[in-house]
């Protein structure tokens, strides 16, 4: 146990800290001669930086608002209505949520650039190229991405909301609409808790911010504080000025959401709860409603995907709408190209496989050491643990990023041996630390629900600690591992800051492989090394799921399944 | 005002084909309070749910007043049949305070927010909560939230109200002190009410009218009395309380409407005492007539008594339980039939063999069942006996 609070505090609290503290104290770290000083927060607030923080802080707001407005009525006709096609949705949403911010946003500009997918197709319009190339297009896009959060938050609930409030409005005199009205303010903790994740997901989100974004001359805060960090020279305190606002800007809302809801109950959830009658549409609202709910799903997947499958079969130049394996042969052929891009196309996508499995796998073990203290009985460890991996949630990747940069590069850990900086190791690190918390939120909820006389009872009954443990609790949290792993090798496959910021040259993963392509002009090969990116994500956890199926015994399955009939 | 109801041939089926009311008809006087009553399963729900409006009738008629409220072509919403409703766990809207959740009744009266809430402010004082007007659903107790939901239904002075067992979730003290409540409130208010319950003895205490349901079909409606005394079924006796039930044989009818019967007991029946036990015993004639020469008898716990002298029957204790007023007695005839809450001011020890004397107020016969009949024997029925 001393190891796991070792590992917590040499690779989550002291990269983090030591950058956060470099903006009040860069003579603490030999990068200025001030022991305490505001200036770099006060720059922070100047100039271009100011500009990208005001532009992050309304779009993420927009973005935020865009989320509920579009999540809450899918929630509500997924959950209420007999919508055709609602069992698909929930999938859908979760590839929404798991696909990288960068994919649809490259995907949405392969098709909208000028000589993009768009225009060789012969539509010349180039209003929608400066609709989606700007301000709009960004809210659009990170709007988009905070549907799902918005979308899992509101079923949640309203899958708690009996039909009794419905009716006990109802036949005490309000109308339908009046009913509902009545009815939604009961869904206030799941529409701030989308509020506040959806601010704080589009605020600390570098996937767009790096590409739809910076190619639109549109800065955010999470770009900027990169251009400090990449920048020549580099200004460390600078970029932990800015830190400093984005996790201000990311607690705040959260800070707000929780002391909203504080003192107050919305439980709504009784044994005795009445499940909620579906509403069943006529034909024109049948029509509408699944009109509407594909249109979202065409929006945030359908228009990407095509953006990014076609892009990958067009050529680089020429004005005509030609396909050709071209790019998919390259990827598969050694050229110049592949040589350039270190050792072959696809050799960032099985780095990146790599990188993920074998982060999945760490993080999960110490996800579940997290959860399992976290869910013990409340004492002054645990309740650190607890502030550090929810402080960690709100932490922005490149925030992280940066700490890192920084604290593997000060003199005392070149003097202390530890020479980690620009390895494939640190990179790994990174991704663990940063996944950590978030698979420890996870996984808590599993974890507490276990009962420690599962664990007992084997041992009475002759297990040894390890057979216990594996008879006894294994099997009751073996779908939500699975899950987290799932998870987390979803957010590492095709992860943008922290790779960005900390990969080995040389060896770059997927994400920096694509991205290094399109802004070279291999559009075509690029956009070939994401459509096979995701369909190797997708090929892995379709394997994972339906291994687990055929492999984990019936018992094991039927915890936390539907059981039918 | 309080309205009277008519149901007619009333009919629910649920997609998927399951028939929760059939045909059922029920005319309940303005100002008065109907107890469905009934097990899970039998349709009382359902049948609260349409006259509420909650749920469309499949065919048959509902009228409320002088307005036909449902239908097989007319569905009255909920909101427009000027009822209100006590539900079962209260469904009091949580981010609403007790006082806002009381005064949302009102709002069909067209009063201003301020009358609304002044009067909802004297309504939570009629049932003892003014205190705690300003606090929301989850700082109150189990009663606290019950009373505000039976004063959100009480405030609006409708001319129907129903509730839907309202006294299912609380404890046996609080039921009992709650039932009286919602008993002198509700009378206080003149308003007809409809109740269901699944508890007889709820059912008894609070009605002046009970309706006794069985698969989605009325099988008995009547006083209290008329319900406890001549149960029109084997079912209706069985879940308004019995002590057991055994096989006799007829022996002689007589002409004042007494039926001799004798019990077929099986090998174990006690027979220590001299005298002719088992032996006959008198009992009130069935209502139908009985087409053989074996019937069922249902004994009431009121119709069986310890008695040693004055004998029809013998048993053995097999159980004793102190219920206070004095002690209930499972008693074991011949190793099959068992008759439970005999009471007894005093104590008889387990093992011990003791003289019954049948009552034939207590006693109704029926015609025999098929074998199967035990199955169906619900557990409550034989051992929750009315408080008499």
């Amino acid at each position: 146990m001393p190891l796991f609070w070792l590992l917590l505090a040499a690779f989550i609290l002291a990269p983090c800290a030591c950058f956060l503290l470099l903006a009040v104290s860069p003579r603490l770290f030999s990068q200025g001669d001030q022991w305490f000083t505001l200036t770099y927060l006060h720059q922070a607030l100047t100039g271009a930086t100011a500009v990208a923080i005001v532009n992050s802080l309304w779009v993420s707001s927009a973005a935020a608002a865009l989320g509920i407005a579009i999540g809450f009525p899918i929630a509500w006709l997924a959950s209420r209505t007999t919508l055709p096609g609602r069992r698909f949705i929930p999938a859908a949403m979760w590839l929404v949520l798991l696909l990288p911010s960068w994919l649809p946003a490259l995907g949405w500009e392969r098709i909208v650039q000028p000589d993009g997918v768009m225009y060789r197709l012969g539509l010349d319009w180039p209003w929608v190229t400066h609709l989606i190339m700007g301000p709009f297009g960004v809210v659009l896009l990170l709007g988009l991405r905070c549907v799902p959060f918005s979308y899992l938050a509101i079923t949640a609930a309203m899958a708690g909301l009996g039909q009794e409030f419905e009716d006990a409005a109802r036949v005490h005199g309000a109308s339908r609409l009046q009913a509902m009205r009545l009815i939604i303010p009961i869904l206030a903790p799941a529409i701030w808790s989308a509020l506040a994740i959806g601010f704080a997901e589009s605020i600390s989100d570098f996937g767009v911010a790096a590409t739809l974004a910076y190619n639109s001359n549109f800065t955010l805060a999470t770009y900027q504080l990169y251009a400090d960090i990449g920048n020549f020279p580099p200004s460390f305190p600078l970029a932990a000025g800015m830190a400093w606002l984005l996790v201000a800007a990311v607690a705040i809302p959260l800070a707000l959401q929780a002391r909203a809801l504080r003192g107050r109950s919305y439980a709504v959830l009784s044994g005795r709860t009445r499940q909620a009658v579906r509403r069943e549409f006529g034909r024109w609202g049948k029509i509408g409603a699944t009109g509407a709910v594909a249109l979202f799903f065409v929006v945030a997947l359908g228009v990407p995907g095509f953006g990014a499958v076609s892009a990958s079969l067009l050529a680089d130049y020429g004005g005509s709408f030609s396909l050709t394996w071209a790019n998919y042969h390259a990827l598969f052929a050694q050229t110049n190209l592949a040589a350039a891009a270190g050792g072959g196309l696809l050799s960032p996508l099985e780095r990146s496989m790599v990188y993920g499995i074998i982060t999945a796998t760490i993080t999960v073990i110490g996800g579940f050491i997290a959860a399992r203290l976290l869910s013990k009985r409340r004492t002054k460890a645990t309740g650190a643990l607890d502030f550090l991996l929810l402080a960690s949630v709100a932490l922005p990747g490149v925030v992280f990023g940066a700490g890192y940069i920084f604290a593997y590069n000060l003199p005392i850990a070149s003097r202390l041996g530890i020479n980690l900086y620009q390895t494939a190791t640190l990179l790994v690190i990174a991704y663990t630390a940063s996944s950590l918390p978030t698979n420890a939120r996870v996984l808590v909820g599993a974890v507490s629900q276990l009962q420690p006389s599962l664990q007992d009872a084997a041992r009475a009954h002759g297990a040894g600690a390890i057979t216990a443990w594996a008879r006894g609790v294994l099997p009751v949290v073996s779908r939500p591992i699975v899950m987290a792993w799932l998870f987390t090798f979803c957010g590492v496959f095709l992860e943008l800051p922290l790779s960005q910021l900390l990969y080995q040259p040389g060896s770059p993963p997927a994400s920096i492989a694509i991205e290094d392509n399109l802004s070279n002009y291999h559009f075509g090969v690029g956009m070939a090394q994401s459509v096979l990116a995701v369909a190797f994500a997708l090929a892995l956890v379709g394997a994972v799921l339906g291994g687990y199926r055929l492999l984990a015994p019936a018992g094991w399955r039927r915890i936390g399944g539907t059981v039918r009939g | 005002m309080a309205e009277p109801i008519t149901i007619e041939s009333l009919g629910k089926t649920y997609p998927g084909g399951n028939v929760a009311l059939h045909e059922l008809s029920l005319a309940v006087e303005p100002g008065s309070f109907l107890v469905l009553l009934g097990p899970s399963g039998s349709g009382k729900t359902t049948l609260l749910r349409c006259l509420a409006g909650i749920e469309r009738v499949t065919s048959g008629r509902i009228t409320i007043g002088q307005r036909t409220v449902a239908d097989g072509r007319t569905h009255v919403p909920p909101d427009q049949r000027d009822l209100s409703m006590v539900f079962q766990d209260y469904a009091l809207w949580p981010h609403l305070s007790a006082r806002d959740n009381v005064a949302f009744a009102l709002r069909r009266r067209n009063l201003s927010r301020e009358q609304c809430r002044i009067r909802a402010v004297q309504m939570l004082a009629r049932v003892g909560l003014s205190a705690l007007a300003e606090r929301y659903p989850n700082e109150l107790s189990g009663g606290e939230q019950q009373r505000v939901a039976l004063a959100r239904a009480l405030i609006a002075d409708t001319g129907l109200i129903l509730c839907d067992e309202p006294l299912s979730n609380l404890d046996a003290d609080l039921r009992e002190r709650m039932r009286v409540e919602i008993s002198s409130l509700v009378r206080e208010a003149a308003a007809t009410t409809v109740y269901i319950t699944h508890d007889q003895a709820e059912a008894f205490a609070l009605a002046d009218q009970v309706g006794v349901l069985e698969k989605g079909r009325l099988v008995q409606s009547g006083t209290p009395e008329q319900i406890y005394t001549r149960p029109a079924t084997p079912f209706v006796a069985r879940f308004t309380g019995l002590a057991g039930e055994m096989t006799v044989r007829v022996r002689e009818r007589d002409p004042d409407g007494m039926v001799f019967v004798e019990p077929v007991l099986g090998g174990g029946a006690i027979d220590e005492f001299s005298g002719g036990v088992p032996g006959r015993f008198p009992v009130r004639a069935p209502m139908e007539e009985l087409p053989g020469e074996t019937a069922l008898l249902m004994v009431r716990p009121t119709g069986v008594r310890l008695n040693q002298d004055e004998r029809h029957l013998a048993g053995r204790v097999t159980d004793v339980a102190f219920r206070g007023r004095g002690y209930e007695h499972a008693i074991d005839l011949d190793g099959s039939t068992r008759l439970t809450g005999v009471f007894a001011e005093f104590r008889v020890p387990r093992g011990e063999v003791v003289g019954l004397r049948m009552d034939p107020a207590g006693c109704h016969l029926y015609p025999a069942e098929p074998s199967d009949a035990q199955d169906h024997l619900p557990e409550r029925a034989v051992v929750g006996a009315p408080e008499s």
